[in-house]
């Protein structure tokens, strides 16, 4: 009976923060992959420098007092600049980021589709046409009256 | 048809790779360098730490200068803190102005830093690092003696409580400051 009050006691301790939040619980290690380390100049996932577990104690704290992952992330921007997070904003010049990979893979499929479109094109054989009528010789009537004499001769 | 479309293509891809050789060209030459000793120390305007306002470096030409680059989070910037502290009350009756920038750091960290160690020379800061880079600042704490004229007398970098700063420190000041 004590343990299963116990159980329920961590299980109300551990339960409280959560709940105390208005909207779903963002995590440091969401966040870790999201945010950079500004003296290493990697994801924060990927550095354990001062500066990195300054911001990773910070995202924690943040966390823990239910701010929402935007809210983190645009306080560390108001303090470090717009380089410090791993993915550039969806708003002007920054939209050029996101838009010039999908332009190029298009543009790339564009062109190899129409590439192997005129390579196919060339490599199909060419079929002999059969003529269903006699093709001209090219000889004038007279010449051709006189070829006709000459092989009816032979049959 | 087919020629043009190919010497578009190859034009195309010409230009790809003259942007792409622009770019690195760019970026090599753009990069940023520590400024040597007797160049000019790069200018700059920072917020102040506390938020009350901004300071350019170009205010205080016509006075020798420490620029200390620290950060709250660096271990070696807890040990030189008293000794800039001392050095700056010492200092300042000789117009020997102390300029502290704060980078890459948090904010609130920072100001819990300046207020544990009591430091009351200027402290600005730069977040982003845009200052930092351009005095090629690669570890904290470091430090820039100017003189007068905004040149560098010296550069050191690492705490200037190692021994092998501590003279050469006192020395930059006292060239600064002739």
């Amino acid at each position: 009976m004590l343990r299963f009050l116990a159980v329920i006691a961590a299980a109300l301790v551990f339960a409280a923060p959560a709940a105390a939040c208005a909207h779903p619980r963002t995590s440091l290690n969401y966040l870790q992959g999201q945010v950079m380390c500004p003296t290493c100049h990697t994801t924060l996932d990927m550095s354990d420098s001062q500066a990195a577990q300054q911001i990773k104690g910070f995202i924690a704290k943040k966390v823990a007092a239910c701010w929402t992952a935007q809210r983190i992330e645009a306080a560390l921007v108001a303090n470090y600049g717009q380089a410090i997070l791993a993915a550039p904003s969806h708003r002007g010049f920054d939209l050029l980021a996101w838009w010039l990979p999908i332009v190029g893979v298009l543009a790339g499929a564009i062109v190899l589709a129409f590439g192997v479109w005129r390579w196919s094109r060339r490599k199909e054989p060419e079929e002999p046409d059969e003529p269903d009528e006699p093709t001209d010789s090219g000889l004038d009537e007279e010449t051709e009256r006189r070829l006709d004499d000459l092989l009816a001769r032979f049959d | 048809m087919t020629r043009r479309l190919k010497t578009t293509a190859q034009l195309i891809a010409f230009a790809c790779v003259a942007g792409l050789l622009a770019l690195l060209v760019w970026s090599v030459v753009h990069q940023q360098h520590a400024p040597g000793v007797g160049s000019v120390a790069p200018s700059f305007t920072l917020r102040r730490l506390d938020g009350s306002g901004r300071v350019s470096l170009a205010s205080y030409r016509g006075k020798p200068v420490v620029l200390n680059f620290w950060a709250s989070w660096c271990e070696p910037c807890k040990s030189e803190a008293a000794v800039l502290q001392r050095d700056w009350a010492s200092y300042r009756g000789r117009g020997v102005v102390f300029l502290g920038v704060d980078y890459h750091d948090l904010n609130s960290d920072a100001r819990r830093f300046v207020s544990a160690h009591a430091l009351t020379f200027p402290m600005l800061e730069d977040g982003s690092g845009n200052v930092t880079d351009r005095y090629g600042i690669s570890q904290v704490p470091e430090t820039y003696v100017l003189n007068r004229r905004g040149r560098v007398v010296a550069h050191l970098r690492g705490p200037i409580t190692d021994p092998g700063f501590a003279d050469q420190f006192q020395n930059a000041i006292a060239k600064a400051a002739a």
